[in-house]
């Protein structure tokens, strides 16, 4: 597929961001009911994580605990030369006076974590109170968004939930998917995923988002009889800690589901990790194909003779998470050609192989290649050397990716972060009735050339 | 007369160091012009009465790399290098949106910003990241051979203390083009309006042109995106617009010094660069008060006409401005009668827009801004420009100063009661959204300047006003995330006067 073998050589540079640092976690926080995150860090950290993340992407909003709200220690030079721990006291103090959480999750910058401040002390300090707050080391040389989201996971679970004794309760699952915010349709994507997980009979800690219960589910963690990873890598860590922790089973299915095909195939791989009665899952999954195939039918007159030409081939530029489930399901359900696929979230190396393997395999009859960028101008150069046949590609990718779509005189969708020119309220790609949003979506996009 | 700035050193003054900027306060705007002691601070002296409050509590702010990234990172044929871990290239996201934006405003053809990030891990905070910004100055020449390679500190490498003054200074020599050491790091100054300063110090220092041409009829205006409002006002001067900074080339920030004169939009904006501009170069600075409202405008274009010499055709366009715009002002002034406005934005600009809203009638009582500069870096006081607003338009009551601080922005609004606040940065729109009040937002600065501003914000006032019936509908149905306690507070600063509340049950 690749036209021109001059590669670009890597180095440290990165422009065209495709996710910002660990601290942008705090809206991990932000992104469970009632949870107020509290920042150590310079003055600028929180509101450029606060308007990459939830702002210019996908305009999704600050809401009750993230934007201008959150609680930050805007570090000067005092705290420089002389460390913040008594002002990250007085912070804490304050917030909790004033601030109604919850619970409280201090996140540290580069500053505090540079320092040296003893912030686990400061924190304990108001624990061994009885006080709801966790702390988590979030500077941010220490890794972007998406390992940052497990270590405020993480915190969350060993010190606020805590240890557990206690019996399972059947049918509960935790699920560890999406990360909020920076995946922009996390939102419609987990309540769809809730929905279906319930249909076929299972009680769901959905754990983020408005579907959740906010820290009560939280503590219910440890009563689950298993943990659902549903992504490539994100959530394996969280749930080999859980099978630890707690002795709880995971099931990790790295294709996230969209369409019916692929969503039907999963509910019954979760139905039969869980032991759940097959009858319940068959019944549901025929209800919902119903659904799905009333509305496909009808929109099969467009598929099949809309006269003025439609893609063919694609390009994904994304996380690993909506990579995947986008390139399985335009291939093996839309009958698309993959083009290009690059993931961007600096997968660690030890997943690789594994992800490798699910696009050799991503189709009966296709095989496809990926590859792992993540400095957008080298995306912009690879894309630009990819051969993607007679007539212009569609990419789904982010706003970076918009000026050289316009080269390639495709159509792009933005799907993941930054989308900075699409507005999302609580729209999903996936499961049985995002797909249906997608597809009117994508052709929309490849229609409205002559509009 | 020793010099007001010092160009020396590659490293800026902040504004607390220069100007004595305070970022909070409390009181009456009278108070603060007479706290502010501006014609002494000028004169190179004065006590200091200006007492700046302090709170157990705060919220994010904002800082100077951001201010860095939206001035240097906007240059069109430079290249700004972040010299940090990842999460201050998270910045990139909305600047290359306002940048996109801006371009398609000025009718330019819409590209991504040109940023890029050194991205150092832990490692290199232990060894030292000079050699990856090194390797990036590299790439950035590489990818795009800009006209100048800016590059911004952070908070971490400003830590470890690598030296990006040597780095530059070598591929300066190398590459044969300026390599711009900006410090702005964080944490070195309380308020992000230093890193305006410290583009306009790298610029000054290092592109513009030392053997200037001079071209008689080249004004300089110093702005952000905005809409080509002085193009047409300045050409019935015969007078040619040279904007700067944002969506400038290198050339035109280069060919500043051969302007007859230097005028914007706000001071805090065009402070440093204006006077560095006249101390430097001697293209003189306007002395005047800003473009806003028919007092502001007025002497705002005569001081233009006589640095200019074209005193004649100043007064002809002012009297066919005040003819064409006087009945149309009237007729709106009928239309936003009884109207409550909140000013909430950056410090000078908000001085403006309060005058612009009182020549409108709308009742101005309250207003927020985010810092305060007791004095401008010319010193002069004919730019004084809230004693300015407190002689024409009269006092504000309550003048407040508050660093983006949304918990006592709730108690301001709470007290005032405005029907609309005029913002422009982001975060406190959002809470006057829950309590039911619309925001007017100002991503095209130029909206209210001159004579035809006075119309448009009155027009925009209007729209945003209609919108009330989604805010009061939303307003009835959101919870704020703030406690009882706190929202039964009646003064916002209540902590700064008694922090030792915060250890009450």
């Amino acid at each position: 597929m690749i036209v021109s073998e001059k590669t670009i050589t890597k180095t440290n540079s990165i422009n065209q961001p495709r996710y910002g640092c660990s601290l942008g976690a705090l809206y991990t926080a932000t992104a469970i009911p009632r949870v107020i995150p509290i920042t150590h860090c310079g003055p600028g950290c929180a509101d450029k994580q606060f308007t990459a993340t939830a702002f210019y992407n996908g305009f999704q909003g600050g809401g009750y605990g993230g934007g201008a709200v959150s609680p930050s220690l805007n570090a000067s030079e005092k705290e420089v030369i002389f460390g913040g721990m008594e002002r990250l006291h007085e912070l804490i103090s304050a917030s909790l006076k004033i601030m109604d959480a919850d619970l409280f999750v201090v996140l540290t910058g580069c500053i505090a974590d540079l320092v040296g401040d003893d912030v686990p002390s400061v924190v304990a300090e108001f624990q061994a109170k009885g006080v709801p707050i966790v702390y988590a080391e979030t500077g941010g040389f220490k890794g972007n968004n998406y390992t940052g989201h497990e270590l405020v996971t993480k915190a969350i679970i060993d010190q606020f939930v805590g240890n557990y004794e206690g019996p399972k309760e059947k049918k509960l699952v935790n699920v560890w998917s999406l990360v909020p915010f920076v995946d922009t349709f996390w939102r419609g994507d987990l309540e769809e995923i809730k929905r279906i997980l319930e249909g076929i009979g299972l009680k769901v800690n959905i754990l983020f988002g408005h579907e959740s219960n906010g820290v009560e589910e939280w503590k219910d963690i440890p009563k689950a009889e298993f943990n659902l990873v549903l992504s490539p890598w994100i959530g394996l860590d969280t749930a080999k800690h859980l099978e630890k922790k707690y002795n709880q089973p995971f099931l990790h299915v790295p294709v996230i589901p969209i369409g019916a095909q692929e969503t039907s195939g999963f509910l019954r791989k979760v139905g039969e990790f869980a032991k759940i009665d097959l009858k319940n899952v068959e019944d549901f999954i025929k209800k919902e194909e119903d659904y799905y195939y009333f509305y496909l039918e009808h929109f099969a007159d467009f598929y099949s003779e809309y006269w003025w030409g439609l893609p063919a081939k694609f390009g994904v530029v994304s996380n690993s998470a909506y990579n995947l489930a986008l390139t399985k399901f335009l291939v093996n359900q839309l009958g698309l050609i993959p083009g290009r696929q690059i993931i961007t979230e600096n997968t660690p190396d030890e997943y690789k192989d594994f992800i490798r393997e699910q696009y050799a395999h991503i189709a009966e009859d296709v095989s496809a290649t990926v590859d792992f960028i993540e400095d957008g101008y080298t995306i912009g150069q690879e894309l630009l050397k990819t051969d993607f046949g007679h007539k212009p590609p569609l990419l789904f990718a982010t706003t970076w990716d918009r000026d050289v779509a316009k080269q390639l005189k495709g159509g792009i969708l933005e799907i993941g972060f930054p989308a900075s020119y699409e507005v999302v309220v609580n729209r999903s790609n996936i499961g049985y009735r995002g797909a249906l949003s997608l597809l009117e979506k994508i052709y929309t996009t490849a229609i409205s050339g002559s509009a | 007369m020793s010099k007001k700035l010092n160009l020396n050193t590659p490293v800026v003054e902040s504004r607390e160091q220069r100007l004595g900027t305070i970022v909070a306060w409390e009181g009456k705007a009278s108070d603060l012009v007479k706290a502010s002691a501006y014609s002494s601070r000028g004169c190179g002296g004065g006590e200091c009465s200006l007492c700046e409050l302090s709170s157990p509590f705060t919220q994010g702010s904002v800082c100077s790399e951001q201010m860095v990234e939206c001035q240097a990172g906007h240059v069109r044929d430079a290249v700004l290098i972040q010299h940090s871990p990842i999460g201050c290239a998270a910045g990139q996201v909305p600047y290359n949106s306002l940048y996109r934006n801006g371009l398609r405003n000025r009718n330019k053809p819409v590209e991504n910003i040109r940023v890029i990030c050194t991205n150092l891990q832990e490692s290199d905070m232990v060894f030292g990241g000079d050699e990856k910004l090194r390797q990036s100055i590299l790439d950035a020449w590489e990818r795009y051979h800009p006209k100048a390679i800016f590059i911004g500190s952070s908070c971490a490498t400003a830590i470890i203390g690598d030296d990006i003054d040597s780095t530059s200074s070598d591929l300066t020599t190398k590459l044969g083009i300026p390599v711009i050491p900006m410090h702005c790091e964080g944490f070195r100054s309380k308020h992000w309006s230093t890193g305006f300063d410290s583009t306009q110090h790298g610029i000054l220092r290092q592109i513009v042109n030392r053997k200037p041409k001079k071209q008689e009829d080249l004004v300089n205006v110093i702005n952000l995106w905005g809409s080509d409002v002085f193009t047409p006002m300045l050409a019935e001067l015969n007078l040619r617009v040279n904007y700067v900074i944002d969506l400038a080339t290198v050339d035109d920030l280069a060919q500043m010094s051969e302007a007859a004169c230097t005028i914007g939009f706000c001071n805090t904006l065009s402070s440093y660069l204006a006077t560095g501009l006249e101390q430097e170069f001697g293209v003189p600075e306007v002395k005047a008060p800003m473009p806003y409202g028919f007092a502001g405008t007025d002497v705002w274009l005569r001081e233009i006409g006589k640095v200019t010499h074209r005193e004649e055709l100043v007064e002809k366009y002012i009297a066919k401005k005040h003819a064409e715009i006087k009945p149309k002002l009237e007729t709106l002034r009928q239309k936003v009668k009884g109207l409550r406005g909140f000013s909430a934005t950056g410090s000078a600009y908000s001085h403006g827009l309060i005058s612009v809203m009182r020549e409108l009638g709308i009742e101005v009582n309250g207003s927020l801004v985010f810092h305060h500069d007791p004095v401008y870096d010319s010193g002069d006081p004919r730019q004084d420009s809230l004693a300015h607003l407190v002689d024409h338009y009269g006092d504000v009551n309550s003048f407040s100063v508050s660093n983006r601080q949304q918990y006592q922005f709730y108690g301001l609004l709470k007290n005032f009661k405005p029907d609309f606040i005029m913002i422009r940065h982001n975060g406190l729109a959002p809470l006057a959204s829950k309590l039911g009040i619309p925001a007017v937002p100002l991503g095209d600065e130029h909206i209210a300047v001159g004579y035809d501003g006075m119309i448009n914000l009155g027009e925009i006032i209007l729209d945003v006003i209609a919108h009330t019936k989604f805010h009061k509908n939303l307003a009835a149905h959101v919870k704020l995330p703030y406690k009882k306690w706190w929202l039964d507070q009646t003064d916002p600063y209540i902590l700064s006067k008694k922090p030792e509340l915060i250890y009450e049950d």
